[in-house]
């Protein structure tokens, strides 16, 4: 998505994790992680 | 059309479905459990403001189905026109309602038709007034330039076109506007089956 954001014109794209997201269920959770899945924050500006 | 085409419409209108029932159920039986966690719990791990939640309507904080706080990094001014993408039960819209103040404007776009009615009275109930169209994300009904700051939550990572969801939203900002977004994203492909699976997408 940080790739979406910038090659749209974005600029002064910015990105950090969430901290202390979790699926709620066990099962999910670990499939989240054997993926890399994860939340983040992302802060972009259109060019002014 | 052409046969990987109509499988991916086909995808795309189950998709919608599933994320328009899974979603309707956060809303209408907040108690259940889903797959994520929601809820005033959820807006607490977040870090949103706890003044911000004594103010908003219970309902609208007990369907809150967010994966993190866009407002941590939003700097939403007053006055500002902020377009909130897939506004949900409208927790993020009535916090953002609040700091643009009776200068400012909140849009909110959601693809359920009874969110929007929900986010719309709970903003309402906020004092404030929320402009919601209930449609598609990737074809938003906004003029170009016209947003000061684009919020979303979690919503980004259902679409099927994210490329397009983003153009919007870059076509929509006025120069020097900003996204503040929160969502899912993964580190390595999916496989196919988690792909098509509408149930896990919409979790």
């Amino acid at each position: 998505m940080f790739r979406l954001f910038e090659e749209s014109g974005f600029t002064e794209v910015k990105s950090a994790v969430v901290p202390g997201f979790r699926f709620r269920k066990a099962a999910t959770q670990g499939m989240a992680e054997a993926y890399g899945v994860k939340a983040v924050m992302m802060t972009a500006r259109k060019p002014g | 059309m052409s046969d990987a085409a109509e499988v991916q419409a086909s995808l795309e209108e189950t998709l919608k479905t599933e994320i328009l029932r899974m979603y309707q159920e956060v809303a209408e039986t907040p108690d259940a459990e889903f797959h994520f966690y929601h809820g005033r719990s959820a807006a607490e791990l977040f870090d949103y403001d706890p003044e911000e939640l004594e103010a908003a309507p219970e309902a609208a904080v007990d369907s809150f189905a967010g994966v993190g706080n866009p407002h941590l990094r939003a700097d939403i001014q007053v006055g500002d026109t902020v377009l909130d993408l897939g506004s949900g039960a409208g927790l993020d819209a009535i916090i953002a309602a609040r700091k643009v103040g009776p200068t400012g404007k909140v849009i909110g776009v959601d693809l359920n038709p009874t969110m929007c009615e929900k986010a719309r009275a709970s903003v309402e109930a906020s004092g404030a007034r929320l402009e919601c169209h209930a449609v598609r994300m990737e074809d938003l009904p906004l003029p170009p330039d016209s947003v000061d700051v684009v919020i979303s939550n979690g919503v980004i990572n259902l679409s099927f076109r994210k490329r397009r969801v983003i153009e919007e939203i870059f076509r929509v900002l006025k120069p020097g506007g900003r996204a503040s977004i929160t969502d899912i994203v993964s580190g390595k492909q999916l496989s196919q089956s988690i792909v098509n699976d509408p149930k896990l997408w919409a979790s």
